[in-house]
């Protein structure tokens, strides 16, 4: 719906929930009524001279503040009009021709307003008279976000050299009453501009235009010393965005806003252990599929067969038939999916490409019959009538039996496809699923969990197989429990049915179930070195988890055929290369 | 008025005399010279010497006589056809100005719409706007704007719009049996400005000049500088430096290569 103020620039709830708040172009905040089935227009506070850029509701939803360009203004909700309007310095204790922005604000609940503003100060206010309290001038940039905790007894704020700080209240000596607000810590864990942050009760979550998520968890607020006590950088998603069809060898790419396709290129040569043999031909970028409208594309499979391809965005869904000539391509679209495939979040095809499995957003799978250029809705498997959340994951076996989808927090369910009905249902866990797979003959499905747990289960004896209750039994090497990234995708063998292929951003594995599960005294990763040992050294020191770590940052790695392995990098420096430019910073030496 | 005699002119006249009389008229000569030499020696000097000739000549060019009466009736006469002239023109312009409305007006009747199709549309309008007493204050506002501009068109103001563009905001499609979105671009081009000036707002603000940034070329060779063994750049060559030059190069290089094919190829024809 049209707020007809122009583009919005902020958006706030109220506390109870029932009312929110908008900040546009032309300077008017707007409030709307948020009801069961839509948002509906209420009134216009007083117009202000120039956009508003950042808006807080007071705990008590009485009062709101506005950050605009050069002041703050201090609203009373019930009659729409300021009651104080507070102009800010251009520059902390000078002037300047700038314009100042007040990035950020927030209304505490004893009335202290707080902002951050392009100057580099964080300013504290106090709305009952207008004036300011206190100014701390913390960068010579801009300071870009500011968030409070519930308590309200500390907050963080975010500035556009990447330096994170954290302020608190803390008593002006150790047995007075009175506190006073203090910088305490600074984080410098960006080196782009930090543009978003939030303060969960045990952390402080920043994330800027570096493309990584930091979060710092507070050391005073750490009670046990465990994997949640570390820093942690994400950097790259956790879900697979590469497909690949076996058949044609080809690799879809998922972007933002576009899917591009490539052909691998093949090479005739042949040579020895670790050599880079040339190619014959070269890779070729067959397809470029843009979508049309702002949203971003949710998720993309292209089947087996290279012949169909599907993504889907919020609100439409795409389905598209590739037909291959001699030597081109040619795309055509089927018209008129049906609505209920809309935003979904995961889409499969079987392996002989006749079927299509959607994972919609409100907790049903679909299942859509494909034949030549039509398409058919076959069945749909309803959720479980306790909770409504989103399949996450899909799996399907290689001879078209089971399906397997797992959600948020129960276990996985695992569905016959033959029948149309439902299996069983693997036991729940406590840790997300991040990736899941079966196994070709003997329908093992092996589900991979975010602690790094691997378990594996037989679908035909509804039950965990042998191997994972010995693996569960002695546990994972220690160093296998202590890597970051979670694995995103597993794979099998065609024709060896002891092995598993797992990947994660940084290695990838393969599991030899007939050999000996390593114990937390033997080294997990192989050093190169042992490849020239004698054959009985490296029988004893053999173990099942075959780790190589030769190809990272890694997005995905896929079994072609018996003797191919296919792995997509993706160097960061690449990622880098095209951030916008950060704030100049002065290194002793340069 | 005063009409003035016509004046036959003087100088042939005497030029003949002198060449008659010969010898005896030498003085005369001298004064008819003094009197030529200056042609225009004014007004005085010539009735003298036309009395001379007129004595001279015969008696029947007596100076024209011109009475009151006859001169008024000819000044009457003058005005008469100077009014009549003007009013034929007058005449003339209304005419076709006349002709010029009624051409206007053919045109304009062309370009509306068949009449059926208006009278569709403000009926729908009509109802519309019946059926939705309660929307929002924005959806009224612009369903007011929607029946003014129908109005705007029915007294044909809103030349050379289509029905697309004048002023339905936005139709249902069951009841007119059309699908089809019709927009204001007024709407439009206030909401291209406001976005314009939003994004270039950010622009500036951000990465604008007086901001401290540095280019991703220099931050991603700062750790190159400060190694023990420094390094270059991450992009150290400049491919756009010289551009020009190098365009000029390339021409000359095709042309010169043209001109020997064309040289050789005389060579090996002859």
């Amino acid at each position: 719906m049209d707020a007809f103020g122009g583009p919005i620039w902020s958006m706030t709830a109220s506390p109870s929930g029932s009312q929110l708040l908008i900040g546009c172009e032309d300077g008017s905040v707007k409030l709307f009524q948020i009801t069961s089935d839509k948002i509906q227009f209420e009134r216009n506070f007083d117009r202000q001279k120039s956009r508003i850029l950042s808006l807080s509701w007071h705990p008590s939803g009485t009062h709101i503040a506005a950050g605009s360009i050069d002041y703050i203004s201090v609203f009373d909700v019930k009659s729409g009009s300021a009651t104080h309007k507070m102009i800010v310095d251009r520059r902390y204790m000078g002037v300047s021709k700038r314009k100042c922005i007040i990035w950020g604000v927030t209304f505490l609940s004893d009335g202290t307003v707080i902002s951050v503003d392009s100057a580099g100060k964080v300013q504290f206010w106090d709305s009952a008279t207008g004036t300011l309290v206190k100014s701390h001038l913390i960068a010579n940039a801009d300071v870009q976000s500011i968030a409070v905790s519930d308590q309200e007894d500390s907050f963080v704020v975010g500035t556009a050299e990447g330096t994170v700080f954290h302020f608190q209240l803390v008593s002006v000596t150790s047995n007075s009453n009175e506190k006073q607000w203090v910088r305490t810590k600074p984080f410098q864990h960006h080196t782009h501009d930090v543009r978003a942050v939030a303060h969960s009760p045990t952390a402080l979550i920043s994330g800027g235009t570096d493309t990584h998520l930091v979060i710092r968890p507070l050391m005073e607020k750490v009670e046990v010393k465990n994997y949640d006590a570390a820093l942690r950088k994400i950097t790259f998603p956790h879900r697979r965005l590469i497909s690949c069809s076996k058949k044609r060898h080809l690799l879809l790419f998922q972007f933002a806003h576009h899917l591009e396709l490539w052909r691998l290129g093949s090479t005739v040569a042949t040579g020895k252990n670790g050599d880079i043999l040339p190619l014959s031909k070269n890779a070729d970028h067959l397809l470029q599929l843009k979508t049309k409208g702002p949203e971003n594309i949710i998720c993309s499979s292209i089947s087996p067969c290279g012949s169909w391809i599907a993504c889907s965005t919020a609100s439409r869904f795409f389905l598209y038939r590739l037909s291959y000539e001699r030597d081109s391509i040619s795309l055509q679209r089927v018209p008129k999916m049906p609505a209920f495939l809309r935003s979904a979040l995961q889409i499969l095809f079987s392996e002989d490409s006749t079927k299509l499995f959607v994972a919609s957003n409100q907790g049903s799978l679909h299942i859509i019959q494909l034949s030549e250029g039509c398409f058919k809705h076959l069945h749909t498997f309803q959720p479980q009538s306790e909770t409504v959340e989103a399949m996450c994951l899909l799996a399907v076996s290689p001879d078209g039996n089971w399906l397997a989808a797992s959600g948020t927090s129960a276990g996985v369910r695992i569905y016959g496809l033959k029948e149309l009905k439902p299996h069983c249902t693997v036991p729940a866990y406590n840790f997300p699923v991040t990736a899941l797979g079966i196994a070709p003959n003997t329908n093992n499905l092996v589900i991979a969990h975010s602690d790094q747990q691997v378990f594996e289960y037989s679908i035909p004896d509804k039950q965990y197989t042998e191997w994972s209750r010995a693996i569960q039994k002695q546990g994972f090497h220690h160093l296998w429990l202590q890597r970051d990234t979670p694995i995103t995708h597993i794979s099998f063998h065609p024709k060896r049915p002891m092995h598993i292929l797992l990947h994660d951003a940084y290695m990838f594995c393969i599991i030899d179930k007939s050999l000996p599960l390593p114990n937390d005294k033997t080294l997990l990763y192989n050093p190169l070195s042992l490849t020239n040992e004698s054959d009985v050294i490296r029988r004893r020191t053999a173990h099942a988890f075959k780790i190589s770590k030769k190809y990272k940052p890694l997005l995905f790695m896929e079994l072609l055929d018996e003797r191919t392995l296919v792995a997509v990098e993706r160097p960061l420096d690449d990622i880098i290369a095209q951030l916008p430019p950060p704030i100049k910073k002065k290194k002793f030496g340069t | 008025m005063v009409q003035l005699r016509p004046r036959a002119s003087c100088t042939p006249a005497e030029a003949d005399a002198m060449v008659d009389e010969g010898q005896p008229a030498s003085e005369e000569v001298a004064e008819h010279g003094l009197l030529l030499g200056q042609p225009s020696s004014g007004a005085a000097a010539e009735p003298l010497e036309e009395d001379e000739e007129g004595d001279d000549e015969s008696d029947d060019e007596a100076p024209e006589e011109l009475t009151f009466a006859s001169a008024q009736a000819e000044a009457r006469e003058e005005e008469r056809r100077v009014r009549e002239t003007a009013r034929r023109d007058k005449i003339l312009l209304k005419e076709k100005r006349k002709r010029r409305e009624e051409l206007f007006i053919e045109q304009k009747k062309r370009k509306l719409l068949p009449d059926a199709v208006l009278e569709k549309l403000t009926t729908t309008s009509q109802t519309n706007i019946k059926k939705s007493p309660g929307k929002l204050k924005e959806g009224t506002t612009h369903r007011s704007n929607l029946s003014v501009d129908l109005q705007k068109k029915h007294e044909g103001h809103d030349k050379g719009s289509d029905s697309k563009k004048a002023g339905t905001q936005k139709v249902q499609p069951g009841s007119q049996n059309k699908s089809y979105v019709a927009l204001r671009l007024k709407d439009q081009d206030l909401r291209d400005a406001r976005q314009q000036a939003a994004k270039a707002f950010i622009q500036n603000s951000l990465y604008g000049p007086g901001t401290n940034r540095m280019t991703v070329n220099k931050f991603l060779s700062l750790a190159n500088k400060r190694l023990p063994v420094k390094r270059a750049a991450a992009q150290f060559l400049n491919n756009t430096w010289g551009a020009q030059k190098k365009q000029n190069a390339k021409r000359f290089k095709r042309r010169w290569m043209f001109r020997k094919m064309k040289a050789s190829g005389r060579v090996n024809g002859s």
